[in-house]
């Protein structure tokens, strides 16, 4: 399911699909606005070898335009590989990959895309403004305010080298250099990869502020936590296969909850038999711990027939369905 | 459009362009400071002309140019070796490192991503890295110009010679460089055309050694670049036409291929 967004703000809505004309706005220089397809990255059947190791096989998915999908694996599973086919880095073995009604090859397409790199490097020698500033004249411009903004967001000085900038301050230069054009889509290998928990935050707001205004992301992470939080939609990659594309909110219809129910003694937990929902089942010493699959409602009836003095539940755990994902596929 | 990637790549080699050219500028200083007990030093002349053919040809003495003469003094001193060598070493590692060093080290990534083709990046580098060695070249011509006269040693040399010594030179150093510069291109790494280009240039030179030692196959010294730019004493005897149309016309091959390789690879 993909959870609506508001409509931007007036002042960004020439950057909104079907219209076009010329985008003014705090630009340095104007850029021309095309119509942002419905599908924003589309792969058919994308495939990549290297030599004999296969990166991914026949990949099949959309990101849609202002959604945010996040593209979930283990590391190694095929998500930098499918990324850098995005934008015409590495060329697909077989199959294509389509990108804002164009290909990663045409400039025209690649100026309207904030990339930032997974495994990022920067000259060490340039300041956060001199990096900014060139990838700004190669782009033909960058939102001088957007920049400002940034920088005093992610507390980064613009005028120290990179070289003597921490990898998390290196990595907020790289979050800022892919925000400062303002970009139709955002494509974020393990964005907040180095980042603090604070700054991660930051990143959120950050990423959300930018969809509000219209952009499409496409980004991809080993952690769950992080596209649980940011994405609309996931795509779970493993060993360069598509084992599923699902909304978040589906998932987290199918996440399985843990109950604990604490009781005097040890109960009898035969109330509980023929559950279809309860997946396991276990008891000690004054404690019943149930984990439920779905509707938790017979379960708790069921439990009515227990002396319970105390419910625990757990957060619905999504690592678990992503885990099951994967078990599935290793059977 | 601006050569944003021109401009940048010159910015990145302005320290080490700098140093180079105050090596060229030293190199000639000491050349000139000793010439004045050189020149005219019949003992010197008696000393080479009693040596062997091949050892005279290593130490770059020609046929009826005396070393103390300051064609010979310059040629044995400067163009023979010195600056020849210095040259390429400093275009093999510029070319190596403009394309292949770069995407080695990882920064090739985000400037591809943006919108720039990889022509353009190509071909802005390269200009970028003719330009420090034209550059680098031209500081050497100068210092000559300016000090030679000091005590004598541009005597005899028109200014012509000079130009034409400095622009053989820069294009073997040429030849090297796009050598390296399109094995970047090629494998996206600097060690790999670090090590052609300098294996080529000391193949060539070995060659063109053992060919002035020797008498040398003809079919075999013609195929080193060195003997092109070694043929003869450019100061005196003008440029020899391979001098500048062979390192042209392999350069002019070597970067088309490199070029075309790039565009068709996948970036590492």
């Amino acid at each position: 399911m993909t959870v609506a967004r508001p409509e931007p703000a007036d002042s960004l809505s020439g950057r909104r699909a079907g219209k076009t004309g010329w985008r003014r706005l705090t630009w340095r220089s104007v850029v021309p606005v095309l119509p942002v397809p419905d599908i924003v990255v589309e792969a058919r059947q994308l495939t990549k070898h290297f030599g004999p190791v296969v990166a991914v096989e026949e990949l099949d998915f959309d990101v849609r335009r202002g959604e945010v999908f996040g593209f979930l694996g283990p590391n190694g599973a095929g998500k930098t590989t499918t990324i850098r086919l995005c934008l015409d880095l590495v060329r697909p073995t077989s199959g294509s990959v389509r990108v804002l009604g164009g290909t990663g090859r045409d400039l025209v397409v690649r100026r309207r895309i904030g990339y930032l790199p997974g495994d990022l490097r920067l000259d060490a020698r340039y300041t956060a403004a001199e990096v900014i500033a060139f990838f700004g004249a190669l782009r033909g411009g960058v939102d001088e305010a957007a920049v400002k903004q940034l920088l005093e967001r992610f507390d980064l000085d613009p005028n120290r080298p990179v070289g003597e900038l921490s990898t998390g301050n290196r990595r907020k230069v790289g979050i800022v250099q892919a925000f400062a054009h303002r970009p139709e889509l955002l494509i974020l290998d393990e964005p907040t990869a180095g980042l603090d928990p604070l700054l991660q935050y930051e990143f959120q707001q950050v990423l959300r502020q930018a969809v509000d205004d219209g952009a499409t992301v496409f980004l991809s992470s080993h952690i769950l936590p992080e596209v649980e939080v940011l994405a609309d939609r996931v795509g779970i990659l493993r060993r360069g296969q598509l084992v599923a594309v699902a909304g978040i909110d589906d998932l987290r219809a199918q996440a399985r909850q843990r109950i604990d129910f604490h009781v005097p003694g040890t109960a009898d937990v035969a109330v509980f038999g023929g559950l279809p929902e309860v997946v396991s089942l276990t008891t000690a010493e004054n404690v019943v711990q149930v984990v439920v699959e779905g509707s938790v409602d017979r379960v708790l009836k069921a439990a009515a027939g227990l002396e319970v003095r105390r419910i625990v539940t757990h957060e619905a755990d999504l690592e678990e369905v992503f885990l099951g994902y994967y078990r599935n596929d290793l059977t | 459009m601006t050569a944003v990637v021109f401009a940048r790549f010159l910015r990145d080699t302005r320290r080490s362009m700098a140093w180079w050219a105050l090596g060229m500028v030293a190199l000639v200083l000491f050349t000139v400071a000793f010439y004045p007990s050189v020149k005219g030093n019949e003992a010197f002349d008696k000393v080479f002309e009693d040596l062997p053919q091949a050892v005279r040809a290593l130490v770059g003495a020609q046929e009826g140019v005396p070393l103390t003469s300051p064609p010979g003094y310059l040629h044995g001193r400067l163009f023979s070796v010195m600056v020849p060598v210095l040259l390429v070493t400093l275009g093999i590692g510029l070319g190596a490192r403009a394309i292949g060093g770069s995407e080695g080290d990882g920064t090739l990534e985000l400037l591809l991503a943006q919108p720039v083709t990889r022509s353009r990046v190509v071909a802005e580098r390269y200009g970028a890295v003719v330009v420090v060695l034209a550059a680098v070249s031209a500081t050497l011509t100068a210092s000559l110009l300016a000090l030679g006269p000091l005590v004598g040693l541009l005597d005899g040399i028109g200014i012509g010679g000079l130009f034409a010594a400095n622009g053989a030179a820069f294009c073997l150093a040429l030849l090297h460089t796009t050598l390296a510069f399109a094995v970047g291109c090629a494998t996206g790494r600097s060690g790999p055309a670090v090590a052609t280009a300098t294996s080529v240039a000391a193949g060539g030179y070995l060659v063109q050694g053992l060919a002035a030692v020797s008498g040398g196959v003809p079919a075999i010294e013609g195929l080193s670049p060195w003997h092109w730019y070694l043929d003869r004493n450019i100061l005196v005897d003008g440029l020899p036409p391979a001098a500048v149309i062979g390192p042209v016309l392999v350069t002019g091959l070597l970067l088309a291929a490199g070029c075309w390789l790039f565009n068709r690879r996948d970036l590492r």
